[in-house]
């Protein structure tokens, strides 16, 4: 009956877009039975692609796919009594309901909190939300990229630009923000979950995004609250040459014959190996760059040494010759020469999922391995619309599972 | 009324450094959990450098414990035995030559739960890689998205290691519920660039579907539009803004007083404003560029666009609503300072139900654990710390 680590555990999903299905999702890769509630028309993300071909289909959504693996699927019009009723016969038998609708709108629909309580008074009600529901900011709207810019995480993304009057910073791709407040809604939801077994207490859990995404940035908000200050975006005003908007001393990206490499030999040690891997190259015991110091402050011509070497040679050549040496080091890799890695493959990281309409892809799995329960991830693909709404006809609901 | 913080009653032996791994033990201890560093003189915690450790380590105890010892490898396995969690990240197969691995932790403590987190997880032929966080997100193809378009993804961008704390955290918690339902303990091994690589399905799907190579999109969305990021009055000045429905559409041309835009057709969907985001970023920014970058927010919320100002670090330090709403909170040092630091993105019930002290400093909490919990005399401590075992 149990089924991977929270086998047992029923999960509603009244989300949209990324944040609350994504949290939803990594649920369900846990083992847990997720039940997708979309309205008649369906989760917004099948709009959004990419799309094959590029050409869009509600059932061939990469996003939506992605992010709904795992789960049945059932619609319900909640602007409408009976099928608000019908949510709560569902909240009957579930333990967490997840959402990322604006403030109000469960409330709005007979279905907040309190309500959840009265058909299930232990429920967790998990609620992602911008800002949260306290402060000047209750009740203010913002996505994927107001949350990167706000947070400060964008400002740190591009490392220096020439002219920061005109180069704007900007957020990293695909969908981190969101993400990154799908996966706090996890870790707060599964705490109230284990205090629930002590307590026999449940909860309603209001994750805000803006507060998820500043603990991204928890190294740079402790650097200045103990008085350093913000890091210029202005590349004329670093004193230090960087490589790529890192540090030269601590890392970069290099040139190769055939893309870049990324290496770090940041510890004494490591770059005595680095130097090794060279050949020790005559200028190695120049006072410029024997130490760490002396390397930050003389990091530009450094960099001009390294990259005259790499980029006579392969990216993979380099990382793996590297890593025989223990220095920290890895090819620049495309999204598609992630598809064919053979270290990720050896894991089986991806897993394939045959979706009735769309087809069979490689899906990325999870980072974690368990010992004990071993996931069962590529079972089911996303739903397609209103899919599950006869087998979760609601009498039969409590049998069939 | 404070209620109780949700890991109350739990430990965990940490035995992780540097970023990734202190980052989720972090979360753990605020969230009630008493977690027990252990660490040495002998090769101090490299983070121990910076300011960043006061925040890796927030609400932590922290013992000298040297592993390099055989007494100091007994005294690791006498305090796995009371623990509930054991997390560690070195490189793969460290912890194992420590004999620390989980089949001997396991036989200490048969249900406890070890997070064994590394760089490229722990099988596979790269398992042995030495990675930092920065190096991974190049791996994974991570940045090979992120870029402004046409251009040559970003080479920087610091991002790995608290995505993947807050992910440790999640499993970890994941793993205590089952341990609670079940009784079972269990091995986790991580992959960090496991946990980068999933956090880009679409990426990874669009290849597949349309067999080209994602590109970087900037601050655009694929779907919606416009969506950008526009200069405000002042110094390095900008405010992002988004529209994905059409209220926020409607919300936008009233809030710059472009209501004229509504009655183009060609701008009446998605994809017709995507055509002609160039016009319509021009039109935003001559609007956002009268005003600084709060003046501006304030308006488009009121008129109920999502947006927000691109802030950097210091001014993420003192933004009100992180600052009024306990996110941000003052947080008291031994020595009497007060510093303003991050806790947990949540509340439960209204509530922070979280356990926020400062992070302390090496061997603070030896005594503490050799003398109340392992049952150690003084004159066994005092030998210890002279033989360099308590170090």
């Amino acid at each position: 009956m149990s089924n991977g680590l929270l086998g047992g555990i029923r999960v509603l999903d009244l989300g949209e877009g990324v944040s609350a299905p994504y949290a939803a999702r990594t649920l369900a890769g846990l083992g847990a039975d997720v039940i997708k509630v979309e309205p008649p028309g369906g989760d917004y993300a099948r709009l959004s692609g990419p799309f094959p071909d590029g050409s869009p289909h509600p059932e061939k959504s990469a996003l939506y796919l992605a992010m709904n693996a795992g789960k049945r699927g059932a619609t319900l019009d909640l602007d409408a009594d009976s099928d608000q009723g019908r949510l709560l016969e569902l909240v009957a038998d579930a333990h967490i309901v997840i959402d990322n609708h604006e403030l109000g709108w469960l409330d709005e629909r007979g279905v907040g909190y309190e309500s959840l309580t009265k058909v299930q008074s232990d429920v967790i009600l998990t609620q992602i939300t911008p800002f949260g529901d306290w402060g000047p900011y209750a009740g203010y709207e913002a996505g994927d990229l107001s949350l990167f810019h706000l947070s400060a995480n964008a400002h740190g993304m591009l490392g220096p630009v020439a002219d920061p009057d005109s180069e704007p910073p900007i957020r990293a791709g695909g969908h981190q923000a969101d993400q990154v407040a799908g996966v706090a809604a996890v870790t707060a939801t599964l705490a109230a979950l284990f205090r629930l077994r002590t307590t026999g207490q449940g909860c309603h859990l209001v994750v805000s995004s803006f507060e998820a995404m500043a603990t991204q940035a928890i190294a740079g908000l402790a650097n200045i609250a103990f008085g350093g200050d913000s890091p210029t975006r202005q590349a004329a005003e670093i004193k230090e040459a960087s490589i790529g908007g890192q540090v030269a001393a601590i890392g970069g990206v290099l040139p190769c014959n055939d893309g870049y490499v990324a290496i770090s030999p940041r510890e004494d040690a490591q770059w005595s190996r680095w130097l090794d891997l060279m050949g020790n190259p005559e200028w190695s015991d120049d006072p410029k760059f024997n130490t760490r110091t002396a390397r930050q402050q003389n990091s530009l011509e450094l960099w001009e040494l390294l990259a005259a070497w790499t980029s006579q040679r392969s990216r993979f050549d380099i990382a793996r010759d590297g890593q025989e040496r223990r220095i920290p080091c890895f090819p620049v890799n495309t999204v598609s020469d992630l598809l064919t890695d053979p270290h990720l493959k050896e894991r089986r990281f991806f897993v394939s999922i045959d979706h009735p309409v769309a087809g069979e892809f490689q899906y990325p799995g999870v980072a974690y391995r368990l010992s004990e329960t071993p996931l069962t991830l590529g079972s089911r693909p996303a739903p397609t619309l209103g899919q599950h709404n006869d087998e979760l006809s609601f009498d039969r609901l409590r049998t069939n599972v | 009324m404070m209620s109780t913080p949700p890991l109350s009653g739990v430990r965990v032996a940490d035995f992780s450094w540097i970023i990734a791994g202190p980052t989720a033990t972090r979360h753990l201890a605020l969230m009630g959990a008493e977690v027990i560093k252990v660490g040495s003189a002998r090769r101090p915690d490299p983070s121990t450098r910076g300011s960043a450790f006061q925040v890796y380590n927030q609400s932590k105890k922290y013992a000298a414990m040297n592993l390099s010892q055989r007494r100091g490898k007994e005294l690791a396995l006498d305090l796995v035995g009371l623990c509930d969690v054991v997390v560690e990240n070195y490189a793969a197969g460290v912890f194992e030559r420590l004999g620390l691995g989980y089949d001997t932790l396991s036989q200490v403590k048969p249900d406890m739960i070890m997070i064994a987190s590394s760089g490229t997880g722990h099988s596979g032929p790269d398992r042995d890689y030495v990675a930092y966080g920065s190096l991974l997100q190049h791996y994974t193809g991570w940045n090979s998205i992120s870029g402004y378009p046409d251009q040559e993804p970003i080479k920087g961008g610091l991002w790995a290691d608290p995505w993947v704390g807050m992910e440790l955290a999640m499993i970890t918690l994941a793993a205590l519920n089952h341990r609670a339902e079940t009784g079972t303990g269990q091995y986790v091994d991580f992959s960090m660039a496991e946990a980068l690589s999933a956090s880009l399905p679409e990426a990874l799907l669009e290849y597949q579907m349309t067999g080209e190579e994602p590109q970087p999109i900037g601050n655009r969305d694929r779907f919606a539009a416009p969506n950008g990021v526009y200069r405000c009055r002042g110094e390095d000045s900008w405010i992002a803004i988004e529209v994905y429905h059409e209220g926020d559409w409607q919300a936008l041309c009233s809030a710059i007083e472009r209501t004229d835009l509504l009655e183009d057709p060609g701008l009446s969907t998605p994809d017709g404003r995507r055509i002609r985001e160039n016009e319509l970023d021009a039109a935003i920014s001559e609007w956002t560029a009268q005003l600084d970058e709060w003046d501006a927010f304030e308006r488009l919320q009121k008129a109920g666009v999502p947006c927000g100002p691109s802030l950097d670090m210091g001014g993420l330090h003192t933004e009100r609503q992180l600052n009024s709403g306990g996110y941000l909170t003052s947080v008291e040092y031994p020595d009497g300072s007060e510093r303003v630091l991050p806790t947990l993105p949540w509340r439960m019930d209204g509530q922070r139900t979280q356990d926020v002290r400062p992070a302390p400093v090496l061997g603070q909490d030896s005594d503490y654990v050799y003398r109340e919990l392992l049952g150690l005399g003084a004159d066994e401590i005092e030998e210890l710390t002279e033989g360099q075992v308590i170090y």
